[in-house]
C-alpha cells in the first residue's frame, strides 16, 4: 500500500514537475516570441533607416551633380557670348562704326560682371555651407548700413521708373553680424522687388523693431509668384515661372537661396508671401543685439 | 535670293551677334528667342536653315521646337543645326531621342551639333556645307 502510495505521489509528483516544464516552456516560448517579434520590428526599423540614409545620399549626389551641370551652364553661357563679342569685333565685322563696337564691349563687360556676381555668390555660398559658425561678426549700425543701401537701390529703381517708400524706423537697433553679407540680404530682397514690378508701380520697404528682432519687410505690386512657387524660390537657381517667361529679367536665381542661408547663419527667419499678378512680399527677421550674445 | 537663316537663342548677344556675321555674308535672318517663336517664325515662312539653342529657360526648350518642327509636313527637311552651351546637353538630346524611338538610336532630327563657343569660320563653314552660299 505504501508503495503503491508512492506510486501515486510520484506521479502526481511527475504531473505537477511536466506541468512546471509546460508552463516554463509556455513563458520561455512567449519570450522567445516576443524577442523576435522585437528583433524584428528593430530590423525592420534598421532596414526602414537604411533605405533612408541610401534615398538622402542618392539624392544629395543628384543634387550635387545637377548643381555642377546648372553651374557649367549658367558660367559657359555668358563667356560664349563674350567670346562672340570679341570674334565679331577681332574679325572687322565692326569696323567704321566705333559706336557700335563700343556698345558690344560694353555688354561684353557686363556679362563679365555677372560672371564675377555669380562666382562670388557660389564662394559665399560654399563658405557659408562648410563653416557657417566661423563667420567674421561684429556689431553694427542698422541705420548705416541703410544710408549706402538706400543710395544704390534708388538709382536702381528710378532707372526702371519704380519708386520706393522708405519707412525706417528712426531708432534702429543694433545687430550683431556680418555686416557684408546681411547687407547683402537686403539689397538682393529689395533688388528683387524692384526687378518683378512693373513699370510706375511703388515699392514699400519698412524696418523697424518686432519682439526684440529687427524687422525688414519689403512689399511689391509686381508680378509675383504663384503660391505654390513660393517655398521652391528658395532653391538654387529656381526661377518663378512667371519670370522665366520674361528672358529681359536675367539673373540666375543663387539670389534667394543665398539669401536664406545667410539668414539661417545670423539665428534669423526669412518669409515670402506672394500671389501671381498681385506682388509679392518678404519678411526677414534677425534678431536684436543683446551684449551677452557676444 | 539670298539665302534665310532663323537664329534661335535666349541668349539676346548671342543672337546679335550671329546676325551680324550672317548678314556680312550676304545671308538673310530672322530671329526668335524660345521654342514657341521659333515654331511661329517657322510656320510663318519656312527658312533655308535653323540654328537652334538647346537649353532655353523661356517657352519651349530647343528639343521640344526641333521635334515640333519636324512634325510639319512644309518643314521637316530644313537643316537644323543644334548649338549647345554645355557638351552635356547633346548627350541629353541624344539620350531623349533613343529613348524616345526605342532601337532606332541614329534619329536625331538635327543635322549637326556645334558646342559653344563657336568660331565663326567654323560656322560659316557649317551654313555652307547643308544650303551652300548665300
Amino acid at each position: 500500500m505504501k508503495s503503491e502510495d508512492c506510486k501515486i505521489m510520484d506521479s502526481e509528483c511527475h504531473l505537477n514537475r511536466i506541468e512546471n516544464w509546460h508552463n516554463n516552456f509556455e513563458s520561455d516560448i512567449s519570450l522567445m516570441i516576443e524577442t523576435l517579434k522585437k528583433l524584428n520590428a528593430s530590423s525592420i526599423e534598421a532596414t526602414e533607416e537604411c533605405s533612408r540614409h541610401y534615398t538622402n545620399t542618392i539624392e544629395l549626389t543628384k543634387a550635387k551633380s545637377s548643381f555642377t551641370f546648372e553651374v557649367s551652364h549658367e558660367l559657359k553661357a555668358p563667356l560664349a557670348s563674350v567670346y562672340n563679342i570679341i570674334n565679331v569685333i577681332l574679325d572687322g565685322y565692326l569696323d567704321g562704326d566705333i559706336n557700335k563696337q563700343k556698345e558690344y564691349l560694353n555688354r561684353a563687360k557686363l556679362r563679365i560682371k555677372s560672371i564675377i556676381d555669380l562666382l562670388n555668390d557660389l564662394l559665399v555660398f560654399s563658405r557659408l555651407e562648410e563653416r557657417a559658425n566661423e563667420l567674421e561678426k561684429e556689431e553694427f549700425n542698422i541705420a548705416e548700413l541703410f544710408a549706402s543701401i538706400i543710395e544704390e537701390m534708388t538709382e536702381y529703381a528710378d532707372s526702371r521708373s519704380i519708386e520706393i517708400n522708405w519707412n525706417l524706423c528712426d531708432d534702429c537697433p543694433l545687430i550683431y553680424g556680418n555686416a557684408e553679407l546681411i547687407r547683402r540680404v537686403f539689397t538682393n530682397i529689395i533688388h528683387n522687388a524692384v526687378k518683378y514690378s512693373r513699370h510706375g508701380n511703388k515699392v514699400e520697404v519698412t524696418g523697424k523693431i518686432d519682439e526684440n528682432r529687427f524687422l525688414l519687410r519689403v512689399e511689391d505690386h509686381g508680378i509675383g509668384i504663384k503660391e505654390e512657387e513660393t517655398q521652391k524660390i528658395f532653391d538654387i537657381f529656381y526661377r518663378g515661372e512667371n519670370t522665366r517667361r520674361d528672358s529681359k529679367r536675367e539673373g540666375i536665381g543663387l539670389g534667394l537661396s543665398l539669401v536664406r542661408r545667410i539668414v539661417d547663419a545670423h539665428g534669423g527667419c526669412i518669409k515670402l508671401k506672394s500671389k501671381l499678378q498681385e506682388g509679392t512680399t518678404v519678411e526677414v527677421r534677425f534678431p536684436e543685439f543683446q551684449k551677452e550674445e557676444k | 535670293m539670298p539665302k534665310e537663316v532663323l537664329i534661335v537663342d535666349d541668349d539676346f548677344d548671342f543672337v546679335e551677334t550671329t546676325e551680324i556675321v550672317l548678314k556680312s555674308n550676304g545671308y538673310e535672318t530672322r530671329t526668335a528667342h524660345d521654342g514657341e517663336e521659333a515654331l511661329k517664325k517657322v510656320m510663318e515662312k519656312v527658312p533655308d536653315i535653323i540654328l537652334l539653342d538647346i537649353m532655353m529657360k523661356t517657352k519651349g526648350d530647343g528639343i521640344w521646337a526641333s521635334e515640333q518642327i519636324r512634325s510639319k509636313e512644309n518643314a521637316k527637311d530644313i537643316p537644323i543645326i543644334m548649338i549647345t552651351a554645355v557638351n552635356q546637353d547633346a548627350d541629353m538630346l541624344k539620350f531623349h531621342f533613343e529613348k524616345d524611338v526605342g532601337t532606332d538610336s541614329s534619329y536625331i532630327p538635327v543635322n549637326v551639333f556645334m558646342e559653344k563657343p563657336i568660331e565663326i569660320k567654323d560656322l560659316l563653314a557649317e551654313i555652307k556645307k547643308l544650303i551652300g552660299t548665300s
